[in-house]
């Protein structure tokens, strides 16, 4: 009898564990940092994430340009003229970026940002004589590294806020990866980073926020590559009827007016796509086009004020238009 | 002592209840399971509510507002939201596919329905 009545249990069981099959775990971890949400999701287990929320904490406690203790605002400031290893690769890669795309993209705008309001959400429209002057102090080309040492001309301020967002995407993936996850999908404030494809091995599908109407205006497939988007829709102020956003062109010191709402870069390093978010939606269509042209590691995703999206070559059958745009055809870029 | 036969008999009875509740039990739905979060009328995240193991929340933004949902096993709700009248916020939690939770002011809209309606990871913005 009692024979019976395990192999009865036991056989029972067994019809248990059938039913359960193909659960797929993953953690989340959020955080608020760098004046934003994030969401953390990965296949691995929650210390791994919490490891990548304290790397996140330590990421903005270096370079925030509003906390006293930060190196950014030391260097700012006047306090030092050097910085860490790491932040000193991040200003040089910045640097850079600013000089590839001749300063559409230049990270010493901080001065005039901060005169118009952006930073402190106390928004007014500067004069032209007080923009003038403070334009004076907008030049990437003055800032000089030295290994770790950092020369800033007097009364010129660096602000990475610009590629920040994405340099620690990179970080974070990094992290990720060497400790064993293979599987992730970092939000950074509506930065995305996909670090390889999802478990199943199929690509991340990865939507666009359409700025018309506010809801998507395509899609992108993508494995471990970060995927940003600039648009003056993201921080704004309207006074006399007039709409004032937050990305500011570099030579003129007024919010950049260029004939696009959006522009998304796509790209394997965050730090890269974040800069030239920026810099594209500063330099308009035609100036985009011709930078891609002439330079890789990146495709990008625009939408211009007259609601057409162009794409460049390399998204061609990777793009799929959604919502409104769903009957149209991208236009493409070619090389 | 049990002949050879009814045991047989007994093995195979047994294998056929277990195959029989293997098949049945997934199946045992009601309405579905998966949250389909829509703003805009598009639908921008599907959550299946039976594979969640913590409680996690989200927050929905657009140029209209903000909600905070919250995702627990087998339920979901607004949490939290800048709306006006927070009418989404009172309406609790939804676990069944009778009502909707819908915010109208931000047009988001919270269904449970059988299938998956987006296979959207992430929003760019």
């Amino acid at each position: 009898m009692k024979k019976l009545l395990i192999l009865t249990l036991a056989l029972l069981m067994l019809a248990g564990c059938a039913a359960q099959h193909g659960k797929t775990e993953y953690s989340e971890a959020d955080v608020f940092a760098m004046d934003t949400f994030m969401e953390l999701r990965a296949y691995s287990d929650e210390s791994v994430l919490q490891g990548a929320v304290e790397l996140i904490k330590s990421i903005e406690s270096r370079l925030s340009v509003t906390d006293e203790n930060s190196e950014i605002f030391k260097l700012n400031s006047g306090q030092n003229d050097s910085v860490s290893h790491e932040t000193a690769e991040l200003l040089k890669t910045a640097l850079s970026i600013c000089a590839s795309t001749n300063g559409a993209l230049d990270v010493t705008i901080y001065p005039v940002v901060r005169a118009w309001g952006f930073t402190t959400g106390s928004y007014r429209v500067p004069g032209a004589d007080e923009l003038r002057e403070l334009l004076g102090l907008v030049d990437h080309s003055k800032v000089g590294i030295n290994g770790d040492s950092v020369v800033l001309p007097h009364g010129m301020m660096i602000d990475l806020g610009s590629i920040a967002k994405g340099y620690t995407g990179d970080e974070v993936a990094a992290y990720l990866k060497e400790n064993g996850v293979s599987s992730a999908l970092l939000n950074l404030g509506g930065n995305i980073h996909a670090v390889g494809s999802k478990p199943d091995g199929s690509a991340w599908k990865i939507a666009i926020r359409d700025p018309l109407g506010g809801g998507l205006l395509g899609s992108v497939s993508v494995t471990d590559k970060a995927v940003v988007t600039s648009g003056g829709y993201e921080r704004y102020f309207e006074q006399d009827g007039k709409k004032y956003w937050h990305i500011i062109d570099p030579s003129t010191g007024m919010p950049a007016d260029s004939g696009l709402l959006s522009v998304t870069v796509i790209g394997e390093n965050g730090a890269l796509c974040d800069g030239l978010s920026t810099a594209l939606f500063v330099m308009g269509l035609d100036g985009s086009a011709e930078y891609w042209k002439t330079h890789t590691g990146f495709e990008a995703v625009f939408l211009t004020s007259g609601g057409r999206i162009y794409v460049t070559e390399g998204l061609v059958g990777n793009f799929t238009p959604l919502g409104d745009h769903a009957s149209e055809k991208a236009s493409v870029i070619y090389r | 002592m049990i002949k050879t036969k009814t045991w047989v008999i007994i093995i195979c009875a047994t294998f056929a209840v277990s195959a029989a509740l293997a098949l049945i039990i997934p199946s045992l739905k009601t309405d579905g399971t998966i949250a389909n979060v829509y703003l805009d009328g598009v639908c921008i995240r599907s959550i299946d509510l039976e594979r969640v193991k913590t409680p996690y929340s989200f927050t929905v933004t657009s140029e209209r507002g903000e909600n905070t949902i919250l995702v627990e096993r087998g339920r979901i709700c607004v949490q939290s939201a800048d709306c006006p009248d927070r009418i989404c916020v009172d309406q609790g939690w939804l676990s069944g596919s009778v009502s909707p939770i819908v915010c109208l002011p931000h047009r988001l809209i919270i269904r449970i329905e059988r299938r998956a309606k987006s296979d959207i990871d992430a929003i760019s913005q």
